[in-house]
């Protein structure tokens, strides 16, 4: 829970008010304290690019979105993060479980995740790569990074990282 | 009546909410009748303009109205699942149904063979569900923005059909920036 805490605490430190998920077991501690936090907005929702939608309402309704996704959900996302995000260019965290790296049991996931940092770059999207505890310190300043470049950002949290989070 | 028959009957109640209109030719029907700021054209991402409408009328407490397709909604449908269980009332998705992909030449849809919104939205989970015809849809739409406690999916069903018009010539950082500034959260404008 320790890890999730942190996470949480640093977006919020950030100014991100507006969560949407897409489950993941590496999400789960983090849904938890979100679910039972009044200060700010949170839900889950069915799909990845849907959620992209929503966030871009909540950016013009004046909210700091974050939506929390496997990496596979970039897959699901191009187009919305294109056309939509960086066309109007607005400021979205993505935090993002890393499955596929290191510690991950699940084969099927490693084509993803061998290709997730590609995409990112490949669509220019800011990334923190977060391997080690000490790194999550970076979360609040990476945040406020995409209000004032006015870009979605990416947050990749390992497997390892937060596979023993109880 | 088709698309743009219908966005002129609406468009004195359009101007008076915030709009988050389709992409392609419904967005370019709606600027050519009446620009306003508080219409923000979806110039990219078929399928989210419901999901964006959600998202905002999450986020302030202005009406909001999404204008959008039965071609995109049936690229987004989960998005009825999500508004069915958290649209505040705040929110009204009119689904302009005219049986086609308008905008890439009037192909069927499949709301023109078997598919019915009206039915996948209930099932959903959405509760104030109406179907009506075009004419009726000035006179749903002042009901479901006159209701303080609920939001609705309002399916518009129409004939298909376009106006030959062209691309709105708005750049996208100019219909955010305005938009943001109608609301009255954008400081530096």
């Amino acid at each position: 829970m320790k890890i999730s805490k942190k996470i949480i605490d640093n977006l919020k430190k950030g100014g991100v008010d507006f969560y949407l998920s897409v489950p993941c077991k590496l999400l789960a501690n983090m849904i938890d304290i979100l679910e039972n936090d009044k200060d700010i907005y949170y839900s889950a929702v069915p799909r990845e690019e849907e959620g992209m939608g929503i966030c871009a309402g909540a950016y013009l309704g004046n909210k700091f979105p974050c939506i929390m996704m496997q990496n596979t959900g970039i897959g699901n996302s191009v187009n919305a993060i294109v056309s939509l995000l960086q066309l109007y260019q607005m400021p979205v965290v993505f935090l993002i479980s890393y499955r596929g790296t290191p510690g991950e049991p699940v084969g099927a996931q490693g084509g993803m995740a061998k290709i997730t940092e590609d995409i990112l770059q490949t669509l220019r999207i800011p990334i923190l790569h977060c391997s080690s505890e000490k790194e999550l310190d970076k979360i609040s300043t990476f945040s406020k990074h995409a209000k004032v470049v006015e870009s979605p950002v990416a947050i990749l949290c390992d497997f390892n990282l937060m596979k023993d989070d109880k | 009546m088709n698309r743009f028959d219908l966005l002129n009957k609406v468009q004195n109640i359009l101007k008076d909410n915030l709009v988050i209109c389709n992409i392609g030719l419904p967005s370019q029907e709606l600027y050519k009748i009446s620009d306003q700021p508080n219409f923000f054209y979806m110039l990219g991402s078929m399928g989210l303009s419901s999901s964006i409408g959600l998202g905002l009328a999450l986020s302030q407490n202005k009406h909001v109205i999404s204008i959008d397709g039965d071609g995109s909604v049936l690229m987004n449908m989960n998005t009825l699942a999500t508004i069915g269980n958290r649209a505040p009332s705040n929110y009204t998705l009119l689904i302009i149904d005219n049986g086609s992909y308008g905008s890439t030449g009037d192909q069927r849809t499949f709301t023109d063979e078997k598919t019915s919104l009206k039915d996948v939205a209930l099932g959903a989970g959405c509760k104030n569900v109406i179907e009506c015809s075009g004419e009726e849809t000035v006179n749903e739409l002042n009901k479901a923005i006159d209701d303080k406690d609920n939001s609705y999916v309002i399916i518009s069903k129409i004939n298909s059909g376009n106006v030959k018009i062209d691309p709105i010539p708005l750049n996208p950082i100019t219909i955010r920036d305005r938009f943001r500034k109608f609301i009255g959260k954008v400081k530096y404008l």
